[in-house]
């Protein structure tokens, strides 16, 4: 019997990445569960479908999130800044679209202005955070600070200065922008019943992200970008001693980690609203780090684990409009409490990359 | 005829120690070569220049008479130098393959204008690896995840690396210590074959006994000189000693017969995992009297550690029991454990046995703070702490300038000192010993070694773990050999010999059984 | 063969100064370092140099000069103490409370709803009860993510952040639900009990006219002269001629009642008399003694005490701390409890000590917990040094008012100011790299936070 146990065990942790995915899957079932049970059987076939689709709006910055987690954190560096950097991020593209759109719309027309105005933006709020991942890979590796009380500096420098900022300029007499992306459905794919309109009718950037996940996936397990990431994050003196340049890759693989936490962060400017509040990330960068510890550091771990959370948020906001009567405030402390529950029941225990979070000495 | 390789006038200092002075070390072709000397003598430095992990204040190095400089790792490789280290330099859970070809990764055919996104091709490392392992008898599973491999394996992978990224000259780095007498014998004969076939190996040690079997030659080494050159057959053990060391050495404790009394530990049936659902210590019964000492003989990774861990309380007991002087304690906290007068010298003083953050002071009265005199009910009463810490420092001679130092400045020698005052200087019913001298220098290991005995003299029972043959030989009163979380055998001290120990060791029981 | 040199040298005023001088050195040269690139963004938003002059001048005025501008100062110090030392005790076990924010909002609801629930009875019992509640509200907040630290390795960072905002809905669940004030037009709880209220400094005068007050005023002094008397006895020289523990002992309760009484007797009508606090506008209340208190409190739990040995232990290496018997689970539980009620403390004092209203509105994030992490980076975590630093703080996030109203700069460049600050703090290399100076020997006494994120101890 124990031998059954110990083959059992140690297959289960060889496939630990389908044994959560499939983990995940259940976890969703069991939400669905939920939120029939709470609204009674109310949601028709196109609740359903707008739910989900709503879902995976959700899911796109907290899985990117999730991405730039992974990237910094399986390269060894421990990024807790990854809220503050989406912030940035909201607030830069907030401000790129309306000051684009102001100078171009003229010229330009209203349409094209629109569109220029916002891939530039989101082009400049990825920019900045890169730069405040460049600031984080250059406090922690070259200064070799805490991780923890780095990625909390990048936290509050964005807070800061995205509150300084928008009281400054952005609070009051604002002209009107051109808006967030639209919807783009794609031709052939989205007349697929059911599937069609939750997966091939969304915005840029949640597409952006499904491809980057399964793309990531790719790098970090068949090339050998991916080989030498994992193994400076496990054991950077064995990478060193043959030849693999330990400091430069941390470097660059976090700013690539900067340029996804920008993607989910002008998510929110230009995809969800309108609209920049200061400290509108709620949380969703620390989401993302569960989701990315739930999936066991891998990018389509993460992405269940991302998918779990938004389905807590989107079920929240479903619950909210069938029953009124609850109040508004515990369906939106659903998607944290269950972020504690996932973190606390995560199967076996998460082990990290072996190096994350120690600084790199090369002797 | 030029060398392989030649190091001369190798000078490297850190801040406050000279590591290498002027040294002079040459490798001929094909020869296996053995650098002497004890913990800290400079061996590793050296090595570590060699290897272009440090770069040297001066000197030269020459490959084949030309000379070279080697400012990285990736540069000895290019140059032919393939180094296995003390501590593995393997990525664990990684495969053997990936392993293998990390830096230098084959890439599938029609992809490599991807360069770093381009597929990586295992198949073709997989052949390779292979081909090696036949050729050099060295037997490695391409597949396997190196974290599931035995110590033994992993070693292979690591040889096989080098040869991989053809290494002329191995350069192998204590490679004995986490092996049995048997494996490392067949180490041996592997290094055999790979000079036979062209190759130059350097192998580092501190065991007299095994550099004298199988070197051709020996360099020994001392507070950073090369002392001088020998061959095995104009040397003998006392010799080398003396040259390690520099005076003359014990190279046996000096003690008086045991005389023990009542049973203080008895451990019965014991079961115990270790971190990876294992069973690490399976069924294990033994007996420990006070006056004597049991020493387990054992390589590392046989659950010794696990042991040592159940007896403490810090590692749950999954089956068994354990009793301390009549009193159950199988499931007793660390706490009680030190409450019951059990004094523990842990395996790791880095990791277990101190704060290295800490000052002296605050370490000596890491188990006892909370005791009176040092603390009635909340509150520490520190100058109690500081008369006690001073007091210990004195007798033991801890070399520290003061007692507030932080205790992670100290060498390992004066850390472990700390660990031994501390543990010593308790009322003890029972010492547990875990690999007490470690890493430390000659001057130490006599130190330590007369403070067990002393506390076996003064009435404690003691339990010593150890992977130093000789040490378990020359301080244990009985002998017990673990192996694969078993104890295969108990003896008498003056019944045993080395040579059915390296049996036991490695499983062989008596009969020539294997377990 | 002694090889400790003689101990305690002469001690000397100038190298007390020159010690005093190491341990600020960096932080000053950080904070310099901060307001200087402050300047520069100023300068560039605004374009004008005389903004700069106009918003420094503003700061410096709004904090400390203007009329009760220092006792404003002191105002917003109080709760940056408290949470600050939350987040140091944290620290100290190698511990990371984000959560501290959501701590101080379910410490002043636990207060708020203590404040009215408890009416009628005197202060003496309804403060302290109060008190009490707000407290045991923010441990009890805390201990859960502690707990689940300890049981399962759920890092604290995560979860104290998630707990934050559940904290913020519950919040705003009860005071807009259950303990909302039927009286009044705005969302807010009942007004509390003015038994329950931290007196001003102003007030008090009147307040102790009522007997039971002047009790519990005696009370607090008496306990503090025994502490004292104690503290002052057991280190001087006297301890040596007093023969007995028990002597001594009467001594210092001795000296204690004899304070006790003399309050309770002389100091209403003294204070009726004659008292420096006047200005009834001044909103300096009591619990500037409670943060005092608590910075002491706290310096004397992590370095005078067995609880504060083994939590310091945890965070500086727990695998040292289990061999040496200490208990990981109760050590992570209980440090997450004492930061989670030093934080529900500053919520409970927000609460009863400046609240117009006597009450708690709707409140939104404060801000006060990011800065109190910074506060506790910048003082390495020790008490007095927060006390120092809360202080800078206080008055910088008093002074922006101010600012903003004097130059037009938003004044949250204050908060940009205290993140360089910590930037600058933490990363002492490049403070060093700027200002040319050679490192110093490494003595660092800090807790290793980052340990991963999964797998109980």
């Amino acid at each position: 019997m124990s031998v059954f146990m110990d083959r059992l065990r140690s297959g289960l942790i060889r496939n630990r990445g389908w044994v959560t995915v499939l983990l995940g899957l259940f976890g969703l079932v069991a939400i669905w569960a939920l939120l029939n049970l709470v609204i009674g059987g109310k949601c028709e076939q196109k609740c359903v479908i707008d739910t989900l689709a709503q879902t995976l709006r959700q899911v796109t910055p907290i899985a990117f999130a999730a991405l730039c987690g992974v990237i910094c954190e399986r390269s060894g560096v421990i990024n807790i800044g990854i809220e503050g950097m989406m912030l940035m991020a909201a607030m830069v593209g907030y401000a790129f679209n309306l000051l684009v759109f102001q100078l171009l719309k003229d010229s330009l027309g209203v349409e094209t202005a629109g569109n220029v105005s916002r891939i530039v933006a989101m082009l400049m709020g990825v920019l900045s955070t890169v730069l405040l991942a460049w600031l984080h890979a250059v406090v922690s590796i070259r200064f070799k600070v805490d991780q923890v009380i780095s990625g909390t500096v990048i936290n509050i420098l964005a807070l800061g200065f995205t509150g300084y900022i928008y009281r400054q300029f952005l609070a009051q007499n604002v002209p009107a922008g051109p808006g967030t992306f639209p919807l783009v459905s794609i031709p052939f794919l989205s007349s697929i019943p059911f599937i069609g309109p939750i997966l091939f009718v969304q915005k840029p950037l949640t597409y952006i992200m499904l491809i980057a996940v399964f793309f990531i996936h790719y790098m970090l397990f068949y090339t050998p970008w991916g080989l030498r990431t994992r193994a400076i994050g496990e054991h950077p003196r064995a990478a060193d001693t043959l030849g693999v340049d330990v400091i430069r890759m941390r470097y660059i693989n976090v700013l690539w980690g900067g340029v996804l936490a920008g993607l989910g962060g002008v998510w929110f400017t230009l995809e969800a609203v309108d609209v920049f509040n200061p400290g509108m990330t709620n949380g969703l960068g620390f989401i993302g780090l569960a989701a990315m510890i739930f999936g066991k550091w891998t990018p389509i771990g993460s992405l269940v684990g991302a998918i779990i959370f938004g389905l807590g948020s989107s079920v929240t906001a479903t619950i909210s409009i069938f029953r009124p009567d609850i109040p508004s405030q515990f369906p939106q402390m659903l998607p944290y409490i269950l972020t504690i529950i996932i973190l606390t029941g995560v199967v076996g225990r998460a082990i990290s990359p072996a190096a994350s979070g120690q600084p790199y000495e090369k002797q | 005829m030029s060398f392989a390789l030649e190091a001369s006038g190798i000078t490297k200092s850190f801040p406050g120690v000279r590591a290498n002075d002027h040294v002079n070390f040459a490798v001929e072709h094909g020869e296996i070569h053995a650098l002497l000397g004890e913990n800290g003598a400079g061996k590793s430095t050296l090595m570590n220049i060699l290897y272009g992990l440090y770069q040297p204040d001066s000197g030269e190095i020459k490959i084949d008479g030309q000379p070279v400089r080697i400012t990285s790792p990736h540069d000895a490789i290019d140059k032919g130098i393939g180094m296995v280290h003390q501590h593995f330099m393997l990525v664990s859970p990684l495969t053997v393959t990936e392993n293998i070809m990390l830096g230098q990764e084959s890439l599938v055919p029609g992809t490599q204008a991807l360069q770093q996104l381009a597929r990586l091709d295992h198949h073709k490392v997989a052949g390779r690896v292979r081909e090696l392992s036949k050729q050099y008898g060295l037997e490695v599973e391409p597949d396997a995840v190196v974290q599931d491999l035995a110590v033994g394996a992993q070693q292979r992978v690591e040889i096989i690396k080098a040869l991989y990224r053809n290494a002329n000259i191995l350069i192998l780095d204590e490679p004995t210590a986490v092996l049995t007498p048997q494996e490392a014998d067949e180490l041996f004969i592997i290094m055999r074959t790979l000079v036979g076939q062209g190759k130059s190996i350097v192998f580092i040690t501190h065991k007299l006994r095994e550099v004298l079997a199988s070197a051709d030659n020996i360099s020994v080494m001392r507070a950073g000189k090369m002392v001088g050159s020998v061959r095995p057959a104009d040397a003998d053990q006392n010799k080398l000693a003396e040259m390690m060391v520099g005076r003359n050495v014990l190279l046996q404790v000096d003690k008086a017969e045991a005389r023990p009394a009542g049973t203080v530990l008895t451990v019965k049936g014991l079961q115990v995992f270790d971190d990876r659902r294992h069973m690490a210590v399976n069924d294990v019964s033994l007996e420990v009297r006070a006056g004597e000492i049991v020493g387990i003989a054992g390589v590392q990774g046989n659950g010794q550690t696990e042991l040592a861990e159940a007896l403490t309380g810090l590692r749950p007991v999954a089956g068994g029991h354990i009793y301390m002087l009549e009193r159950e304690t199988s499931h007793a906290t660390p706490r009680r454990v030190i409450e019951s007068q059990t004094s523990h010298i842990p395996e790791d003083r880095q990791k277990h046995g101190l704060v290295l953050s800490f000052s002296v002071r605050d370490n000596m009265a890491l188990c006892t703070y909370y005791q009176p005199p040092f603390a009635q009910g909340l509150e520490i009463d520190f100058s109690a702490i500081d008369e006690r810490a001073r007091e210990l420092v004195e007798r033991y001679d801890v070399r520290t300038p003061d007692i507030m130092t932080s205790v992670g400045s100290l060498s390992g020698g004066n850390q472990q000192k700390v660990i031994v005052a501390r543990e010593l200087t308790r009322p003890v019913k029972l010492l547990i010993a875990n690999q007490p001298t470690r890493g430390l220098d000659v001057g130490s290991i006599e130190f330590i070694h007369q403070q067990i005995v002393n506390a076996r003299d003064n009435g404690a029972a003691v339990l010593l773990i150890s992977a130093e043959l000789d040490e378990i030989m020359s301080l244990s009163d009985r002998i017990a050999v673990m192996y694969k979380g078993r104890i295969l055998e108990t003896l008498e001290a003056k019944d045993a010999v080395r040579e059915q120990l390296g049996l036991l060791m490695a499983g062989v029981m008596k009969d020539g059984m294997h377990v | 063969m002694s090889n400790i040199p003689v101990a305690r040298a002469n001690f000397s005023w100038r190298r007390l100064a020159g010690d005093f001088w190491q341990l600020i050195k960096m932080p000053a040269l950080a904070i310099i370092l901060a307001f200087a690139v402050g300047v520069v963004v100023i300068l560039l938003t605004s374009r004008s140099l005389t903004t700069v002059g106009e918003a420094y001048y503003g700061l410096l005025r709004g904090a400390l000069f203007k009329q009760r501008g220092f006792s404003e100062t002191l105002v917003a110090t109080i709760p940056y103490i408290f949470l600050s030392l939350a987040v140091a005790v944290g620290f100290k076990t190698g511990l990371f409370n984000i959560g501290v924010e959501g701590q101080y909002t379910i410490g002043s609801v636990c207060a708020a709803w203590a404040g009215v629930a408890f009416s009628g009875l005197p202060a003496i019992i309804h403060l302290p009860l109060v008190l009490l509640a707000g407290a045991l509200g923010g441990a009890a907040w805390a201990a859960l993510p502690g707990y689940l630290k300890a049981r399962t390795g759920a890092h604290e960072v995560i979860s104290t952040m998630m707990m934050n905002y559940v904290a913020f809905r519950l919040a705003e669940f009860l005071v807009d639900g259950p303990l909302r004030d039927p009286l009044s037009s705005g969302v807010q709880t009942s007004a509390i009990s003015p038994a329950a209220e931290l007196w001003k400094l102003s007030a008090y005068p009147a307040r102790l006219q009522d007997p039971l007050n002047a009790l519990m005023v005696a009370l607090v002094a008496a306990l503090l002269v025994i502490v004292l008397a104690r503290a002052l006895l057991k280190s001087s020289r006297f301890a040596a001629r007093m023969q007995s523990a028990a002597r001594r002992r009467s001594l210092y309760i001795g000296a204690g009642l004899l304070v006790g009484v003399l309050c309770f007797v002389a100091l209403p009508p003294l204070s009726k008399a004659w008292w420096p606090f006047t200005d009834p506008y001044d909103r300096l209340h009591s619990g500037l003694f409670l943060a005092v208190l608590a910075a002491v409190g706290v310096w004397w739990l992590l370095w005078k005490t067995t609880l504060g040995f083994e939590l310091r232990m945890v965070g500086a290496n727990p695998s040292a701390a289990r061999y040496a018997g200490v208990s990981i689970t109760r050590s992570i539980i209980l440090s997450m409890a004492i930061s989670g009620a030093l934080a529900g403390l500053a919520g409970t004092i927000e609460v009863i000590g400046v609240s117009i209203c006597g009450c708690l509105p709707l409140i939104f994030s404060s801000g006060y917990g990011w800065d109190s992490i910074g506060i506790a980076l910048l003082a390495r975590n020790n008490p007095f040094g927060i006390l120092a630093a809360s202080l800078l703080f206080g008055a910088m996030r008093n002074g922006a008012d101010l600012m903003e109203l004097n130059s037009g700069v938003s004044k949250y460049i204050i908060s940009l100011i205290q993140a360089l600050v910590l930037l600058f703090v933490s990363a002492p290399a490049i403070v060093r790299w700027v200002y040319r100076i050679k490192a110093a020997p490494k003595q660092e006494d800090d807790a290793k936070l980052t340990t991963g994120w999964g797998g109980p101890l």
